[in-house]
C-alpha cells in the first residue's frame, strides 16, 4: 500500500521550485529489490530485501548531493542502481536528459563514460598487479581513446591534477598509503572527463590527518572542472561541510531533503533530528552542554519493514497515525525543504 | 584521587622478517582511580598494541615489551607469570574489543560465555551466575534479558553484541575497563547509545577508563583527560579542555583544525601535508617533523622529551622542541 502512494507523490518537485538550475539527473519512483533465495538446490525465493524503495530526488548541475543515514539504509545501492551497475526494479534514471532506464548498448557506453565512481576502500578498489599508469589508463582503453602516447602525457597531467608526482607512473598500489592509493582511483574516475561522480564513503577508510587532503581534492577539481557529486558519507561533520544539499535515508526511503544548512540547522524528522545530535562535536565544553536524542532498539530488517511509518519503531515522538497510515510521503514544507513525516504532513 | 596505574618508559617492538616495527615508543603516562582518559591518534600509532601490553597479550613472536613498567596496584605487570596475570585480566582489568566477533566464541551461547568468567573469578554457583549474568544484560540494556540468555552471538545486532561484550568486561567488577574502538563499527545512533551507557555505568560503579578512539568528537564527550599518540609516541597529554583549548604539540594542532564541525559552517579545511610515518624507521628524531609546519632544526636531530608545558597546566604535557603559543602568535 505504502507503494503505490509513493508512486502517485512523484511530481518533478525541485524543478518548480528552484528555477534557473540546471538539472542533471532526475530519479523518479526508483526501487531496487534484492531476491531473497531460500533451498539448497532448487532455490526458491522466499522474500526480498528492499534497499531501495522508492526515491524521487533532482541532482542540480555542479552541487555536491549527500547522502547520509545508517549502515544498510540503502546509499550504496542507491549510487549503484543510479550509474545502472544495478538494474532498477522499477522507476526511472534521467540523466543529461536521457533515461537510462530505457536504453541500452552503444548509447548506454556512451552515456556511462560521463558517470563514474569512487569507491570507498582504497586497498580493495585497485587492480594489485596493475601499474598505477595502467590504471589510470584503463577506461581510456576499454573505450579506445586515444593513442598510446597521447594516452601518457595525459595520464602524467591527472596524477598532477590528483597530486601525485607522475614519477610514480609505473609503480604498484602497494606501494602507495591509503590516501594516496584513494588519488589514484580519483584519477582514473576524472580519466574520461564526466561531469557526474558518485563518491561512495571516498574518505571512511582514511586516516583522520588525511580526510582534509582529499576533501579539498574533490572540492578544487569541482571547481575546476565543474563536476557534480553524488557524496555518500555517514560522517555527518563532514557531509555539512562539504554538501550543498543532504538527502536523509532511512530504510531505503529518503525522511528529509533540502539545503544543508535549513537541514542542520532546522532539522524536521525526529530521525534526522535524533542522527544529528548523536554525532559527537570536538569539543570538550560543547558535548559537556550537549542534550542527545537517545534513539532505541535498532534499525529493522529491509526484508520486513514496519507496519505504517517506517520509523514509527525507534520514533520518540510518534503518535497514533504512524502506526495506521502508510509511510508517509516526502512532502515540501519549505521552498527546497522536504521531509516525510505524519507529524509535519 | 588515588594512583590506580603508573605507565613508565613502556616500549614495545615487533620483529617482523620486513623488519623491526618500532609500535609503542618510551609511553608514560598515570592514571587515577576513576578517572576516564582518551586515547586518540592515527591508524598504526600504537594504540591497540600499548593496550595489548598493558594486558599482556603482546603476541609473542613477534612482539616483545623491550623496556618499560607498568604498576598497578603495586605489582609490575610486565613483569606477571601468564597465570598472575590471567588472575588481573577479567577481574581487575578488563578490554572490549573493536569487533565483537572477535572476542564471543560464536558456537556458545551468550549464557556460558558469561558465567564462566562469572563463576571464576568471583567463585559462584552455577544458579549465582546465571542471576548475575541477567542483572548484567538488563544493566547494559539488552530487553527481556532473561529470554535472551540462552541466544547465541549471532542473534543479536552489531550495538547488541557489543553491549553483551560490555556486559562479559564488567561481570567481575573491574576497577579499569579497556575499551579499544568499541563503537568504530557502529552507527552514530548506536554509538551514541553504547557512549552513554558507558558513562552511566562508569558513574555507578566508580571504575576508571580507557577508551582508545580515533574520533577526537566521541574523546571530547566521554573522557577527563587524553593521550595524544603519534608514531608510538605519547605526543601530547592532559586535561582534555586544556589539550582542546591549548594545543601544545603541532600534530594535535593540526588534527584539531583539520575537523570539520557539525555545529560551525567552515571555510576550506586545513590540511595536514605528507603522510602518516613508516613504523619500521627507528625513532631518531620528532617523527612528525616532516609534516609540522612550525618545524625547528632541532626536531629534526633529536627526539624530544614529553615535558610539562611553559607556563600551562601543571599536568599538561607536550613533545615538543618549539613554543606553540608563541609560533602561532608569531603568524
Ligand atoms: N547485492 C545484494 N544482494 C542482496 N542484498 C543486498 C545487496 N546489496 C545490498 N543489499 C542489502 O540492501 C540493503 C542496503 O544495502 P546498502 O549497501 O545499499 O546500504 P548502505 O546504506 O550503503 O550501508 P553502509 O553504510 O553499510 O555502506 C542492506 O540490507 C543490504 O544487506
Ligand atoms: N602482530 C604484529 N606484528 C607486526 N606488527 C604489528 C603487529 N601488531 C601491530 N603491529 C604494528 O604495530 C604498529 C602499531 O599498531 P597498533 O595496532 O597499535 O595501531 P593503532 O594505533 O591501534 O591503529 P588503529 O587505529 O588502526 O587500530 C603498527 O605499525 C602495526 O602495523
Ligand atoms: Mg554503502
Ligand atoms: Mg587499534
Amino acid at each position: 500500500m505504502a507503494e503505490t502512494m509513493v508512486e502517485e507523490a512523484a511530481p518533478a518537485p525541485e524543478r518548480a521550485q528552484e528555477n534557473g538550475r540546471e538539472v542533471i539527473l532526475s530519479v523518479r519512483g526508483l526501487k531496487k529489490h534484492f531476491p531473497i533465495m531460500s533451498g539448497f538446490i532448487l532455490q526458491r525465493r522466499v522474500g526480498e530485501v528492499r534497499a531501495v524503495d522508492g526515491l524521487d530526488f533532482d541532482v542540480f548541475k555542479g552541487e555536491t548531493l549527500g547522502l547520509v543515514g545508517e549502515s544498510g539504509c540503502g546509499k550504496s545501492t542507491t549510487g549503484r542502481t543510479i550509474l545502472q551497475l544495478y538494474r532498477p526494479t522499477e522507476g526511472n534514471v534521467v540523466f543529461e536528459g536521457e533515461d537510462l532506464t530505457q536504453i541500452k548498448g552503444e548509447r548506454m557506453r556512451a552515456i556511462r563514460r560521463r558517470m563514474q565512481i569512487i569507491f570507498q576502500d582504497p586497498f580493495a578498489s585497485l587492480n594489485p598487479r596493475m601499474t598505477v599508469g595502467n590504471i589510470i589508463a584503463e577506461p581510456l582503453r576499454i573505450h579506445n581513446i586515444m593513442s598510446r602516447r597521447e594516452q601518457k602525457d595525459y595520464v602524467g597531467d591527472l596524477m598532477e591534477k590528483v597530486g601525485l608526482n607522475p614519477y610514480f607512473v609505473n609503480r604498484y598500489p602497494h606501494e602507495f598509503s591509503g590516501g594516496q592509493r584513494q588519488r589514484i582511483g580519483i584519477a582514473r574516475s576524472l580519466a574520461l572527463e564526466p561531469s557526474f561522480i558518485v563518491a561512495d564513503e571516498p574518505i571512511s577508510a582514511l586516516d583522520v590527518s588525511i580526510q582534509a587532503q582529499v576533501v579539498n581534492l574533490l572540492e578544487d577539481l569541482q571547481n575546476q572542472l565543474n563536476l557534480t557529486y553524488l557524496f555518500i558519507a555517514h560522517d555527518l561533520s563532514m557531509v555539512r561541510h562539504i554538501c550543498d544539499r543532504v538527502a536523509v535515508m532511512y530504510l531505503g526511503k529518503i525522511v528529509e531533503l533540502g539545503n544543508t544548512d535549513d537541514v542542520y540547522d532546522n532539522p524536521q524528522h525526529p530521525y534526522t533530528q535524533s542522527l544529528l545530535s548523536a554525532v559527537p562535536v570536538p569539543d570538550p565544553e560543547v558535548e559537556l552542554q550537549r542534550q542527545r536524542i537517545i534513539l532505541g532498539g535498532d534499525v529493522p530488517n529491509p526484508a520486513t519493514p514496519p507496519i505504517g511509518c517506517n520509523f514509527n519503531t525507534r520514533c520518540p515522538v510518534r503518535f497514533g497515525l504512524c502506526h495506521e497510515e502508510p509511510d508517509p510521503i516526502l512532502e515540501e514544507i519549505r521552498p527546497g525543504h522536504f521531509v516525510a513525516c505524519h507529524r509535519t504532513n | 584521587m588515588a594512583r590506580l596505574m603508573d605507565v613508565n618508559g613502556l616500549t614495545v617492538r615487533f620483529y617482523t622478517p620486513e623488519g623491526t616495527v618500532y609500535a609503542v615508543n618510551d609511553v608514560t603516562y598515570t592514571l587515577d582511580e576513576g578517572e576516564s582518559l582518551a586515547i586518540v591518534g592515527e591508524s598504526g600509532s600504537g594504540k591497540s598494541v600499548h593496550a595489548l601490553a598493558i594486558m599482556g597479550l603482546i603476541p609473542s613472536p613477534p612482539g616483545k615489551v623491550t623496556d618499560g613498567t607498568v604498576m598497578f596496584d603495586g605489582r609490575d605487570l610486565v613483569q606477571l607469570r601468564e597465570d598472575e596475570m590471567r588472575l588481573v585480566r577479567g577481574s581487575e582489568i578488563a578490554m572490549i574489543f573493536q569487533d565483537p566477533m572477535t572476542s564471543l566464541n560464536p558456537v556458545l551461547k551468550i549464557s556460558t560465555q558469561l558465567t564462566e568468567a562469572i563463576k571464576l573469578h568471583l567463585g559462584m554457583t552455577e544458579a549465582q551466575a546465571r542471576n548475575r549474568a541477567v542483572e548484567l544484560l538488563q544493566m547494559v540494556g539488552i530487553p527481556a534479558a532473561a529470554d535472551r540468555l540462552d541466544d547465541y552471538p549471532h542473534q543479536f545486532s552489531g550495538g547488541m553484541r557489543q553491549r553483551v561484550m560490555i556486559a562479559m568486561a564488567l561481570s567481575c567488577n573491574p576497577r579499569l575497563l579497556i575499551a579499544d574502538e568499541p563503537t568504530t563499527a557502529l552507527d552514530v545512533t548506536i554509538q551514541a547509545q553504547i557512549v552513554e551507557l558507558i558513562k552511566r555505568l562508569r558513574a555507578e560503579l566508580g571504575m576508571a577508563l580507557i577508551w582508545i578512539t580515533h574520533d577526537l568528537g566521541v574523546a571530547a564527550g566521554i573522557a577527563d583527560h587524553i593521550n595524544v599518540m603519534y608514531a608510538g609516541q605519547i605526543v601530547e597529554r592532559g586535561p582534555i579542555m586544556q589539550v582542546f583549548k591549548d594545543p601544545r604539540s603541532a600534530y594535535t594542532l593540526g588534527l584539531l583544525s583539520s575537523l570539520p564541525r557539525l555545529d560551525l559552517k567552515d571555510q576550506r579545511l586545513v590540511q595536514i601535508e605528507g603522510q602518516p610515518p613508516d613504523m619500521r624507521d627507528e625513532p631518531t628524531f620528532d617523527p612528525f617533523a616532516p609534516r609540522n609546519p612550525y618545524v625547528t632544526e632541532r626536531c629534526w636531530q633529536e627526539i624530544p622529551p614529553l615535558e610539562n608545558v611553559a607556563k600551562g597546566h601543571p599536568e599538561h604535557f607536550a613533545r615538543a622542541w618549539y613554543d606553540l603559543p608563541s609560533l602561532r602568535n608569531a603568524q
